[in-house]
């Protein structure tokens, strides 16, 4: 015998067992209590439509049992009532209604306002359906795609039937059911149908098949997303039938939510299906013919002492049964369970003494899903009872056939019930008449309204127990038609966790460069850069920082842009997209070049290097890397030009060799010029080193002499090794980020998206001399050219800070006490003495502030003086070395 | 939202796998002109509601640009290049 644990005691579990029926079994009654009230509560749907049976199962609150299967080991516990949900000493809280009323936290404990963060505290400790688990690591739940002609929702028999029509139509089909199929079925004609049908479905390999797989929602395209235990299945149909039947109506009447009190076809399949005892003594609501059926086997079951039902079907009730023509049930009465019904018939009102109370009022749609699909590339096909509620066996298939073919079903307006006078209208958010008379009275008049003020319908359920109710107490109040309309349906249709929506997202790109293994090896420390993960540091930065001024340092900067491009109109593209002169570059040099946009807004930054007449090398940022393609591509098919393009920045790899002895580490291992003659400054050229054919770039980010060098990916390792062990006797280190951080900021370099907004203009960041306006044309010239009239309110400036310290990046400056700018980059420069940094200044008083008082996230307060940038080798001396 | 794109390259794709390249102005992308209609080209977006002339660029795909017509309001697309 398997058992799981609940409470502290052993369950035992018999075959098709739902955590709820094991537990009803095992002498369980009160399965919650409710939110606000703490009202016991105890099984009632048995479809999982209602709310009742929620609890916490291993841990996640708020979960289904009555359609959760129970598996052996499982830890099961209500999430609400204290000292325990049997004996709850809250449930004194139903006798202080009067002092809650609908709404209540709105208008009482205001007053004085520190009142309310107490309260607030209370009433959050006593309402609720138990604790979300914080602590709790989400497992890895993955997500899959079905690319499928049909999906079907739902795997009654209307479902199953639609599913295999369109099998046999050749089309491939998902069909989910949000249980086991047929589950939640009692024994008979129907349940033989399903299961016969269902043998079929599986056997078919055009249909896939998901049990316990909850679909929560029809999303434009259409979308089906279904929640099942391996994970998130993410559907992507041609058309959509849904078949998600229909639930049992929710009855409504003082006393309604008792335990002992069970809506019909869950009552039916709890004997018939699981063989509960329900009781001793039975009252039957009998208002709908569909419901005969069940009748038969609850008789079996437990004694019936009356039946209510219409003239029109009491004449159907099997003989030997005492029937109540037309009686209506008045309340409900009982504290803990049920113990006895008032019934008001045309004899006048009479009470039974019974420990069961079983409504069959008739059938609701289960439309949620189906009110959802509004989008127009969504096709929808309906059938079953969720299209007609209560239509039989053979009909049903019949209109699955119709579904499975694809054939508009028109969904009927469903019927509403009576207007609900007293009882619980929404259980999940215990929401009774009284409180929606009200909320009526206090001028929330229609469905809208009425659900927002008193929340009803907006709990677990989403309104499958309450929303026919919600609308025909407004009908009975309100001739207007708007006012009584259904509210509008949204996904999730089912509780759905967070985790499992997010399933899959924990599987981010993670791009490497080829010295990846490497940085790990010599103990970098690594920081995401975009898509990236890039070396922050190796060890100590002071150390890697003097390496690069002093001696020679090398860097893994492959995650640059770096892109190849050639064709017969290679030269005129570019001279017509960068803002710089590209037609009078030589071969085998290299520029620096800005990128604007069209709006004249600087958005990257890197090299233009030419090799011959119409053959370039282009660099660009990292961030910039790969948006960069479509950046090109964009412009040369717009323009026609003749251009072919090979985006390199994954296939090579670049080692930034920096340093007063990078020359000598360089002739070290090429047979190669590398003099300053053959290779000035901004030069470009072939050559070969180490063994590795290498395309070196002369560029000066970090001031001083410095050699790119781009080679193939997979002789980076080779290189890398190469160069550290060839410049051991140099002293060389490698560096990472936060040295290249402070090196570049005392050449005043500026990281394009640190230092610069979405819309600097060159002349704001005083980098006006890289755009030639002379030219005739070029991508942001004609921006650049209205907005040469006005006046930047804004600039980029260098500041200084004296002293062995500075403020923080995004230190505010203030002159006075008015704001104005703030820091992007600031450090402590070691060789100079004192702190450099970039900033973001606002005209003030007509001009821009020169000193400025910086106070910075730790609360100190600096005082800067405005610095032309470079801050270090003013002349560029090193760097032209 | 599950928009698939009809790529004119590799077929049927996620509309995650492209980016957006925003509304195709008039005269189509990239047309030179004076100040101030570059002024509007730039900013002056349409923003139609209804059918409207976009480019997407699929970046996890064959990484080319396509021009389509997407209804902004039922996310109907269409006149796929």
């Amino acid at each position: 015998m398997t058992s799981f644990e609940f409470e502290g005691r052993q369950i035992p579990i018999e075959l098709g067992d739902s955590i709820a029926t094991a537990l009803y079994r095992s002498g369980v009654r009160t399965f919650s209590r409710s939110f606000k009230y703490h009202r016991p509560r105890g099984l009632y749907c048995g479809t999982g439509d209602c709310p009742n049976c929620s609890m916490t199962v291993e841990g996640e609150p708020a979960v289904r049992t009555c359609v959760t299967p129970a598996t052996p080991g499982l830890e099961v516990h209500r999430s609400t009532g204290w000292p325990s949900a049997d004996i709850d000493v809250f449930s004194a809280l139903w006798w202080l209604r009067p002092f809650m009323p609908v709404g209540f936290y709105y208008k009482s404990m205001h007053k004085p306002a520190a009142v309310w963060p107490i309260a607030e505290r209370f009433i959050r400790q006593l309402a609720g359906l138990g604790d979300v688990p914080l602590n709790q690591a989400p497992d890895d739940r993955e997500r899959r795609y079905h690319h499928a002609d049909v999906c079907v929702i739902g795997a009654g028999i209307a479902g199953l039937t639609a599913a295999l029509v369109a099998a046999d139509r050749d089309e491939t089909v998902v069909v989910c059911d949000e249980g086991r199929v047929g589950s939640k079925i009692p024994p008979g004609a129907l349940d033989s149908r399903i299961t016969a049908s269902l043998a079929q479905v599986r056997r078919d390999r055009r249909i896939t098949l998901i049990e316990h797989g909850t679909a929560f929602g029809i999303y434009e395209g259409p979308l089906v997303p279904i929640v099942a235990a391996d994970g998130l299945h993410l559907v992507l149909p041609k058309r959509v039938v849904v078949t998600t039947g229909a639930a049992e109506r929710h009855g409504v009447f003082a006393g309604n939510d008792l335990p002992g009190v069970w809506l019909a076809r869950g009552a039916a399949v709890a004997v018939g299906r699981h063989g509960l005892g329900l009781g001793n003594h039975a009252v039957v609501v009998m208002e709908t013919e569909y419901a005969l059926d069940n009748l038969a086997s609850i008789q079996a079951a437990v004694r019936i002492d009356a039946v209510l039902a219409p003239s029109a079907l009491a004449a159907r009730i099997p003989t030997g049964l005492r029937v109540i023509v037309d009686g209506k049930v008045e309340r409900a009465l009982g504290r803990a369970r049920l113990r006895a019904v008032e019934i008001r018939s045309p004899q006048g009102v009479e009470r039974i003494g019974c420990d069961t109370l079983i409504l069959a009022f008739g059938l609701v749609p289960r439309d949620n899903l189906v009110r959802q699909a509004t989008a127009a590339s969504v096709t929808v096909a309906v059938g079953g009872d969720v299209a007609t509620p209560g239509l039989g066996l053979e009909a049903a298939i019949a209109s699955g056939r119709a579904a499975g073919r694809g054939e508009p079903t028109p969904l009927e307006e469903p019927t509403l019930p009576a207007a609900p006078c007293a009882g619980f209208v929404c259980l999940c958010e215990d929401v009774s008449a009284a409180d929606l008379d009200l909320a009526w009275a206090e001028g929330y008049q229609g469905t809208e309204l009425l659900k927002r003020y008193s929340t009803a319908t907006m709990g677990p359920c989403q309104g499958a127990m309450c929303h026919g109710h919600l609308r025909s107490f407004v009908a009975a109040r309100s001739p207007v038609p708007i006012l009584s309309v259904a509210t509008t349906a949204r996904p999730p249709a089912r509780p759905v966790r967070l985790q499992d929506v997010a399933a899959g997202a924990r599987y981010p790109l993670e791009w490497h460069t080829g010295l990846h293994e490497r940085h790990l090896e010599m103990g970098g420390i690594m920081e995401w850069a975009g898509v990236w993960k890039r070396v922050e540091r190796y060890g100590d930065v002071m150390e890697e920082y003097r390496a690069v001024r002093e001696r020679v340092s090398i860097m893994d900067v492959s995650t640059l842009g770096k892109y190849h491009l050639a064709g017969r109109d290679a030269t005129a593209f570019l001279e017509r997209l960068y803002p710089c002169h590209v037609a009078n570059l030589k071969p085998g040099r290299s520029r620096y070049a800005l990128l604007l946009n069209e709006a004249g807004y600087v958005f990257d930054d890197g090299l233009v290097g030419r090799f011959g007449a119409e053959e370039y090398y282009l660099t660009f940022t990292s961030s910039g890397a790969d948006a960069m393609e479509s950046w090109l591509r964009d412009w040369a098919e717009s323009w026609g030009h003749t251009v072919r393009l090979a985006n390199q920045t994954g296939t090579l790899g670049a080692i930034n060799v920096a340093g007063p002895r990078a020359r000598d580490l360089l002739v070290k291992l090429s047979d190669d010029p590398v003099d300053s003659k053959t290779i000035p400054y901004g030069g470009l050229a072939r050559i070969t080193i180490a063994g590795v054919s290498c395309l070196l770039l002369r560029v000066g980010f970090v001031g001083e002499l410095s050699f790119e060098l781009h080679h193939p990916r997979l002789e980076t390792v080779k290189l890398w090794d190469a160069l550290l062990e060839a410049g051991r006797e140099l002293g060389v280190r490698p560096h990472g980020l936060e040295a290249l951080r402070l090196l570049r900021l005392e050449k005043g370099h500026l990281i394009v998206g640190q230092d610069t907004d979405f819309d600097s203009t060159p002349a704001k960041l005083g980098l006006e001399w890289a755009v030639k306006m002379e030219k005739s044309e070029f991508v942001g010239r004609t921006a650049l050219l209205r907005l040469k009239d006005i006046e930047p309110n804004r600039i980029l400036r260098a500041f200084t800070f004296p002293g062995n310290d500075v403020p923080l990046e995004g230190a505010q400056l203030l002159e006075g006490t008015d704001r104005v700018g703030y820091l992007t980059s600031s450090r402590y420069s070691p060789v100079l003495g004192y702190g450099v940094a970039l900033a973001w200044v606002y005209r003030h008083r007509g001009t821009f502030p020169t000193t400025v008082e910086a106070i910075d996230g730790s609360g100190r307060t600096m005082v800067g003086t405005v610095a032309e940038a470079p801050f270090y080798d003013r002349e560029g001396g090193r760097l032209r070395a | 939202m599950a928009l698939m794109f009809p790529c004119p390259q590799c077929g049927s794709r996620p509309f995650t796998e492209f980016w957006c390249g925003g509304e195709l102005p008039d005269g189509g992308h990239g047309a030179a002109g004076d100040i101030e209609a570059d002024y509007a080209r730039v900013w002056l977006k349409r923003n139609v509601c209804g059918d409207q002339p976009e480019r997407w660029f699929h970046h996890a795909g064959c990484r080319r640009w396509i021009s389509l017509t997407r209804h902004t309001v039922t996310n109907l697309i269409h006149d796929v290049v």
